[in-house]
């Protein structure tokens, strides 16, 4: 398995060290105000923890933090990157595209901010705009990280032979010895192999980015599915079971809800799907965009409520019309249809 | 700013980046040599461990003075001894407390070493400490970085750029004598780097004098070939002991242009170039070492005395090296302004918050609170 050819740093001491800096920014913060840079730096790495531990508390603290700067340093196009990257998470593609906007006028360009505005085009199913942004930035410099931007662009286009070329080509390009970026490049190829249904495939990179880090939930969580597929249930259930105690995500819930149901484990199902459902609704109510999403696929599914799983299904499908989502909408919309009349 | 950040490498990967090189003789034991290197600038606390895959080193080599006056040149001899420091994963003992220990590869011996413990470990003729210090580094960069960027001397703010921050530290006291043998010349040429550990080994910073590569190679202005190329990754990643002919093109335009440009700021010439356009101190300082005379006593300043002493044609008189508390940042103004031939140029920041001590570990205790990160200025974004 080519995951043993990079020698990354500790994933335990990966995250101390960026919980540590974490804590840093923020006393320093707590002492004075921090210039731009440092609030913007605070920013990414609380939601790259966030986005690791499965945490959206961390992702919310990040976007309410970007959302402040950009009031206080409104001359500071730092601070607009960091609060388009924040609403790109929220899935606020128009408000985040119009903050790039404003910090390349206010003097913020190159491949930072286009890396950014390429990213919401794809997750917005531009993707013609998203590649011509992509190539040039892999004929700009063909690092790590361009190239496995392409190469998660060639996957989300269903360009499976393009993608697992260039994650390779990614891969050999990685110098560092930071396991975040390494771990996330593994996730997407493992994903892309699952989406597709090549499990055996998908075990093989969500492990190597579960191996590289053992907090990654996302990673984790998917590992689980893909065992559970592969009819591992009694190992996907600790994971899934573990995943879901720890983090305030409903995806775990939901997921471990349902391989209970088809362990023949209802009750304990129950109890997972109803903690799901209230999450999810928690969170839709809160940011509707970033969740619709995924609880119609949780209502569409384990939830049981295909009415509730079509209108968050155009909810999405109305701000972003990916094939993906327009496939949500078409399940939400059948189950409707096949509905035993009430 | 010494070495912090000094390329996108070493900003985007903080836990590979050093920012300061000491090496001294020891105040405390005669005949010693201590060696300090600090790395991750700027967000430690006492609860960063060190990476794991990341091999910290020191390396020495016997050097001689080969040359002096305008073509001073140190021979670089071939025996090469390290100290080589690597850590494992921590374990967490009761409480929740993480400990972290690691491993000191010395010429003689392997030494093991608790992060944090301020006694060290002495083992195999050797005193070792790994962990978070008080930045030992200081500068008024409004002053520094503001030249770049107003192309004059500007006023300093007299402020410490780095106050209260803290860095991780490693130091390592050892007999001088026993390095080389009782046959080696007294002269040792030192570099730090840092590693890559496992079968794929590549050297991600590197480290000689101080402000090689920020004050001098940051600067594209001046330069007359590359003006849109930042330099300082590619000169990372070169073995201070031996430059790649590659490149030394791109480094020789960089300095010559840079330091030429340093050398106008008072409107007079100090350093007359060649018909080539080299400046005199180009091929001194791309011999990126720190170099100190281990038979000298131990000197409060004397950061580059051996080196400028060399271009004198004049024996030199002190330890040269880098002790923690030496005000590098004048003496590098100064000899890049006016050579010594005019007033001390001064950022107005003589010393850190709390001076390093004459004693092991030598550097101060990390700062439980430090103040907001400051302000900078010529930098390119």
């Amino acid at each position: 398995m080519m995951a043993t050819r990079f020698r990354t740093t500790d994933g335990t001491i990966a995250l101390v060290n960026l919980d540590a800096q974490i804590e840093s920014l923020e006393r320093q913060a707590a002492r004075g105000r921090l210039l731009s840079r440092w609030s913007a730096d605070l920013v990414d790495r609380l939601t790259l923890r966030g986005q690791i531990l499965g945490c959206i508390a961390d992702c919310e603290r990040a976007a309410a933090m970007a959302e402040r700067l950009a009031c206080q340093a409104s001359a500071d196009g730092l601070a607009f990157l960091a609060r388009a990257r924040t609403r790109a998470w929220m899935h606020r593609f128009e408000e985040a595209l119009a903050d790039l906007d404003a910090a390349e006028r206010l003097g913020t360009a190159g491949a930072e901010v286009e890396a950014e505005r390429a990213a919401i085009f794809q997750a917005v199913g531009r993707y013609d705009e998203a590649m011509a942004l992509r190539r040039a930035a892999v004929e700009r410099r063909a690092d790590f990280e361009a190239l496995g931007a392409l190469a998660a662009l060639h996957s989300e286009r269903g360009e499976i032979g393009a993608a697992e070329h260039w994650f390779g080509e990614s891969r050999e390009r990685f110098r560092g010895v930071s396991p975040f970026g390494l771990a996330q490049l593994d996730f997407q190829r493992g994903h892309m192999w699952q989406e597709q249904g090549d499990l055996g495939r998908a075990r093989e990179w969500l492990t190597c980015a579960w191996r590289r880090l053992p907090a990654y939930a996302q990673a984790e969580g998917h590992l689980a599915r893909v065992e559970a597929a592969l009819g591992e249930r009694e190992v996907a259930i600790p994971r899934l079971t573990r995943l879901a105690g720890a983090s305030d995500d409903p995806d775990y819930a939901s997921e471990l809800a349902g391989i209970l149901v088809q362990a023949g484990r209802p009750e304990e199902a129950g109890v997972w799907r109803a903690r799901a459902g209230v999450r999810y609704g928690e969170l839709v109510a809160r940011h509707p965009a970033a969740f619709a999403d995924h609880a119609a696929e949780f209502w569409l599914t384990v939830g049981g409520d295909p009415r509730r799983a079509l209108s968050l299904a155009k909810q999405n499908f109305a701000v972003r019309q990916t094939p993906r989502a327009h496939a949500l909408l078409s399940r939400a919309m059948l189950a409707c249809k096949n509905e035993p009349a009430a | 700013m010494a070495d912090h950040g000094a390329g996108p490498r070493s900003i985007a990967n903080p836990e590979i980046d050093i920012c300061d090189l000491h090496a001294f003789p020891s105040p405390e034991h005669p005949g010693n040599l201590v060696l300090a290197m600090n790395v991750c600038p700027f967000l430690p606390s006492a609860a960063t461990l060190f990476s794991d895959a990341i091999d910290y080193r020191i390396r020495l080599r016997p050097v001689r003075v080969a040359s002096t006056g305008r073509r001073a040149a140190f021979a670089v001899g071939e025996p090469e001894r390290m100290f080589s420091f690597t850590f494992d994963v921590p374990r967490t003992l009761g409480g929740g407390r993480r400990v972290q220990s690691g491993i000191c590869r010395a010429p003689s011996g392997e030494v093991p070493v608790t992060v944090g413990d301020e006694r060290g470990t002495q083992s195999s003729g050797i005193r070792v400490f790994a962990g978070c210090r008080l930045d030992t580094f200081f500068v008024d960069q409004l002053f520094s970085g503001g030249i770049r960027l107003s192309r004059r001397l500007p006023e300093p703010t007299a402020i410490n750029s780095t106050a209260g921050q803290n860095a991780m530290s490693f130091v390592v006291e050892t007999d001088g004598a026993a390095l080389f043998g009782a046959g080696a010349g007294p002269l040792v040429a030192i570099v730090a780097e840092t590693t890559t550990r496992g079968s794929y080994r590549a050297r991600q910073d590197r480290v000689g004098r101080p402000e090689i590569k920020n004050f001098i190679m940051m600067d594209k202005a001046s330069d007359t070939v590359n003006r849109d190329l930042d330099v300082r990754d590619l000169y990372s990643e070169e073995d201070g002991f031996k430059l790649r002919p590659d490149y030394l093109g791109c480094y020789r335009a960089r300095l010559n242009g840079s330091m030429a440009f340093y050398d106008a700021l008072d409107g007079k010439t100090d350093w007359p170039l060649d018909e080539q356009g080299n400046h005199p101190l180009t091929e001194l300082l791309l011999a990126d070492f720190l170099v100190v005379d281990i038979s000298k006593p131990f000197a409060e300043v004397s950061y580059f005395e051996i080196e400028s002493a060399m271009l004198r044609g004049v024996p030199h008189q002190t330890c040269g090296g880098r002790w923690l508390n030496d005000d590098i940042v004048d003496t590098v103004f100064t000899l890049l302004v006016n050579n010594g031939n005019g007033p001390r140029i001064s950022d107005g920041v003589d010393q850190t918050t709390a001076p390093a001590s004459r004693t092991f570990p030598y550097l101060q205790p990390p700062n439980p609170n430090p103040p907001p990160l400051p302000a900078l200025v010529g930098i390119p974004e």
